[in-house]
């Protein structure tokens, strides 16, 4: 019988018409109005008119759209690295015969389920200036509180610390169910052949899960990059501009009624987070495929 | 030999408790202040509240809108449900089986929609044409597109597992089309549905940039959305902010415990095959 007909297309259309109306089409043909002066001021189409590039050069001429920049890859590099990091490290803790092992994977993989709004308002509970857990702490040793979201580097500090505590148990789940994949004829062959635990981790179950780290840095990367409530929430995007991602730019200049620039900023994201996730494919592919 | 790995377990136990407490001190912290009164909610800590004030739930529910919001958030997240399940399943099983041109590209397009942004002017402009912006119904559609690639994906990668002479033992039945995906494939598809349920859930349920862009009018706020107004309008109080938190979060949580097993596969599932 025809293949056609045992998996008829419109199963395979339908549902793509649909995806397409709702997510293609915005973010392709949606991004014509970033040439035009769309604003709050012009907000019916029968008044705006096309500009040409003027709006992108525009929003890269003005500092908002550096300090964005700069920040969106601050965010995702420290956040991809440490969650990385960290979430090998816990997955080979945990791997081992520990006692209560089940309950503290369950702890650590409860962060990852809250919502992003949550963990932005817990840590601004625990950074806040006067009362905040950490602020006492450093009273009771004899420091000066510390305004954390009064000033840039100190408020990218927060907002980097509470998205890496509610992202490491993902993380860590991740490379625990590549760690148990590993056979345990590998591990017995190397101690035998007198490898100590560390070179056993580092030779052998590293380069075998590394197609599982590797999924895990793309994910923090394109999630890194696309960072928005907890900046949201804990920062505002404030001091001034200072601490704002490409996600929360867009939402600022939408608000400031700069319609076409929320729209022009949106475009160079998008352009942007399929280049570095297609060079990350390309390079993490060859990796593979040397090891 | 044996001895030293026992004292070593033990050493890494005791060093994953104590960076458990990263974990437990917020969440204790967040709880206790849930239930101190005004002035003793000012500062954050684990001390046990002197009066437990459960009204401040009572309080929250009345000020924050939180039944309406609850009741919108469920509608919003089981719609979608439906609808990411029924899409990407179909779109799952094509994809896997039709190994044609025409297919891979689809399955392009789809891998995409996982990498790009949410284009948020473009969709408001798209929504109000079709005069669905500012109500729950768009904000269902959107989110279902945007939840679709990543299920879409898992499903896909499931479907692959299912052994193809099924699907000619049903054709030679009799089968095909929708009657064969329904009868034959649907059935075996539930563990990767329960995934995908659970996904998609935790997506809608926390979700809190789309409907900021896109709900206009407190009576079809989602719970994140109350919990954000309720922030900014009652930012000193932080006994009633945590309050909310809890009442957002209790219901993930509930979740999470009763069904572990499918949060993690799910979770994992995208880092089988990517």
């Amino acid at each position: 019988m025809n293949k056609n007909k045992i998996y008829p297309k419109y199963m395979l259309y339908c549902p793509l018409i649909f995806y397409a109306v709702f997510l293609i089409a915005p973010s392709t043909l949606g991004y014509v109005l970033a040439l035009t002066d769309w604003s709050a001021t012009r907000s019916s189409f029968r008044d705006i008119s096309f500009v040409g590039l003027e709006n992108l050069i525009g929003v890269i001429n003005k500092r908002t759209l550096p300090t964005a920049f700069v920040n969106t890859l601050i965010y995702a590099t420290v956040k991809t690295v440490l969650v990385t990091i960290l979430g090998l490290f816990l997955a080979y803790m945990l791997n081992r015969s520990i006692k209560g092992r089940n309950i503290l994977r369950t702890l650590y993989f409860l962060p990852s389920v809250f919502s992003a709004l949550v963990v932005g308002l817990i840590f601004s509970g625990i950074f806040k200036v006067r009362g905040g857990p950490v602020n006492e702490f450093f009273e009771l040793l004899g420091f000066s509180r510390i305004q954390w979201l009064a000033d840039r580097w100190s408020a990218i500090f927060t907002v980097n610390v509470a998205s890496i505590w509610c992202n490491v148990g993902y993380a860590m789940v991740i490379s625990l169910a590549g760690m148990q994949s590993v056979s345990q004829d590998y591990l017995e062959a190397a101690k035998i052949d007198g490898a100590n635990e560390w070179n056993i981790y580092t030779r052998v179950t590293l380069p075998l899960i590394m197609p599982v780290v590797n999924v895990n840095i793309l994910t923090n990367i394109i999630y890194g990059l696309k960072m928005f409530d907890i900046i949201y929430v804990m920062t505002g995007g404030g001091p001034g501009y200072s601490t704002e991602s490409l996600g929360t730019l867009m939402m600022h200049e939408m608000g400031a009624g700069r319609y076409a620039s929320s729209v022009a900023v949106n475009f160079i994201f998008t352009v942007f987070l399929v280049i570095v996730s297609v060079a990350f494919k390309k390079f993490s592919e060859r990796l593979e495929l040397e090891t | 030999m044996k001895k030293r790995e026992g004292r070593k377990n033990i050493l890494y136990g005791v060093v994953l408790s104590i960076l458990s407490l990263t974990v437990v001190y917020p969440l204790l912290m967040v709880f206790f202040t849930s239930l101190k009164d005004k002035k003793e909610g000012a500062a954050l800590n684990i001390k046990l509240p002197k009066e437990w004030l459960w009204q401040n739930y009572i309080e929250v529910m009345k000020v924050g809108n939180t039944f309406r919001a609850l009741g919108n958030s469920m509608f919003v997240s089981a719609v979608t449900l439906v609808i990411v399940l029924v899409a990407a399943s179909m779109l799952g099983y094509v994809i896997a089986r039709l190994n044609t041109r025409e297919s891979r590209s689809v399955d392009r397009l789809i891998n995409l929609g996982i990498i790009v942004p949410f284009s948020a002017m473009p969709t408001m402009v798209l929504l109000q044409g079709l005069g669905i912006y500012g109500g729950l119904w768009g904000l269902i559609c959107v989110y279902s597109a945007l939840y679709l690639p990543f299920s879409t994906m898992i499903m896909t990668s499931y479907v692959k597992g299912i052994p193809r002479e099924l699907d000619e033992a049903a054709v030679i039945d009799g089968a095909k089309g929708i009657g064969l995906f329904v009868r034959i494939i649907v059935p075996l598809m539930k563990p990767v549905a329960a995934t995908v349920v659970i996904l998609v859930f935790m997506w809608s349920w926390n979700e809190l940039q789309v409907p900021l862009y896109l709900l206009n009018s407190s009576a079809s706020y989602t719970l994140p959305m109350s919990v954000f107004n309720f922030y900014g309008a009652n930012q000193k109080w932080w006994n009633l902010v945590c309050a909310d938190v809890i009442l957002v979060t209790l219901p993930v949580i509930v979740i999470y415990i009763c069904a572990q097993k499918y949060f993690i596969s799910g979770m994992t599932a995208g880092a089988v095959k990517m």
